[in-house]
């Protein structure tokens, strides 16, 4: 179960930090950091730099994003930002611009 | 029907939190809260700030005003200090709450009933409540003094309501619009004028 | 709830005091008072009772209309369908929804606004 959700008419401007699951429906404006999963799902616009364990984007965002383990980009989602992660996976249909850092 | 958003107990938000849809809170926020729907504030939650909603259901820590639209329940256990503005206000036994608590949103507080010199409620007496981060608009208890809105008929200057100058603190006479009559001055009228003078003297 | 202690008196429905009422005991209002009230005892407004002055008592309970401040030792408790104005202070104040309020709480309260275990600190 999700720790935390900002579902679809929610906004959040400035910082979220956290240290469970979070997922997006809605959208954040700022920064958004957890040690636990991020889900930006396919409604969720976000316009921060992510971090998290792992981050998986079907929805918008904009900014860099940073897991430290994977980041999976999904079939409709979209990413403008630089990515840090030791996995990044991107699914056709995805589009994204940026840099990827993959050290190991 | 909106959605329902949490802010996780491990979560905080320095932000603010706007939109549709309702809101749990078991963490923290550092910013206001504006929703169309209802909060609930957890028992370990904590947020200063203020928070809008249609029903608020607090049982958690709060440094800021709570304004309900529809209704506004304070559970034993919560810790607020701030306005609260409901319709509809309850607060448990156990709850502890300081500020102002109004049910008629920004009434004029100059009702038709003249207040007694005894009774206080001077403005300045009520010591401004702990600082807040953003004030929600308005619902202030000012009392007395000039709420927003005037009572119905405002009188030509909209703040001076008639009853209470009996306990104001303004050491001049509240009314007394300049436009009314100067200070009488005595014009020369003849002899009668003189002697009329000394009998008010006397 | 106003404890019924040897020394309660009552104002009854009909009764119209203009001035100060005070003494020990507690009190009960039904009547209208336009005055202060100060008791070392408890004071119930009942319903249908009024009082346009400033409280003083141990525990106050309101079901009719006050306009005025109040300063009470023990809890204040406003009951639905009581129309309250002033100032309130008391160890702890409690207000059924119905109630008609514009109050100013002036409880004594310190917020723990750090984040993590332990529950708020009061007074």
């Amino acid at each position: 179960m999700a720790g935390t959700v900002v579902g679809e008419g929610l906004s959040i401007e400035g910082d979220l930090s956290s240290d469970e699951e979070v997922v997006v429906h809605g959208n954040v404006r700022g920064k958004l950091t957890t040690t636990d999963q991020v889900s930006i799902a396919s409604g969720g616009v976000v316009q921060a730099d992510v971090s998290g364990a792992t981050v998986s984007i079907a929805g918008q965002v904009t900014g860099d994003v940073t897991a430290s383990e994977r980041v999976d980009l999904q079939t409709g989602g979209r990413l403008v930002g630089d990515v840090k992660a030791a996995r990044f996976t991107i699914a056709d249909g995805a589009s994204f611009k940026g840099n990827v850092d993959m050290e190991m | 029907m909106a959605a329902v958003s949490l802010i996780g107990r491990g979560t905080v938000v320095r932000g603010n939190v706007r939109g549709d849809g309702s809101l749990e809170i078991q963490g923290r926020v550092e910013g206001d809260v504006t929703v169309t729907g209802d909060v609930v504030l957890g028992e370990e939650a904590v947020v200063r700030g203020s928070i809008t909603g249609a029903q608020l259901n607090i049982a958690g820590t709060v440094q800021g005003d709570l304004r309900g639209t529809e209704s506004l329940l304070v559970e034993r256990g919560a810790r607020v200090v701030g306005d609260l503005t409901s319709p509809r206000i309850g607060v448990a036994p156990g709850a502890l709450v300081r500020g102002n608590v109004r049910t008629d949103g920004e009434a004029p507080l100059a009702t038709p009933v003249a207040r007694r010199p005894g009774l206080a409620a001077q403005p300045h007496r009520s010591a401004a409540p702990a600082a807040r981060p953003a004030p929600v608009a308005a619902p202030k208890l000012e009392p007395v003094k000039a709420a927003p809105p005037p009572p119905p008929p405002p009188p030509p200057k909209p703040d001076e309501p008639d009853e209470p100058d009996a306990d104001e603190m303004e050491s001049e006479p509240p009314s007394a619009p300049a436009a009314k009559a100067p200070p009488p001055v005595v014009p020369a009228l003849g002899k009668h004028a003189k002697a009329k003078k000394k009998r008010r003297d006397g | 709830m106003v404890r019924h202690s040897t020394e309660l008196s009552v104002l009854g429905a009909g009764s119209k005091v203009t001035g100060r009422v005070s003494g020990e005991g507690s009190l009960r209002i039904e009547g209208s008072v336009r005055g202060d009230v100060q008791l070392s005892g408890d004071a119930e407004i009942a319903s249908g009772g009024s009082v346009e002055g400033n409280v003083q008592a141990n525990a106050l309970e309101i079901a009719g209309s006050l306009q005025g401040d109040v300063n009470a030792h023990g809890p204040i408790a406003i009951r639905s369908g009581a129309v309250v104005r002033g100032e309130l202070k008391g160890s702890e104040v409690s207000i059924e929804p119905g109630s008609r309020i514009s109050v100013r709480l002036e409880t004594e309260i310190e917020l723990d606004l750090g984040g993590g275990s332990g529950g708020p600190k009061r007074r």
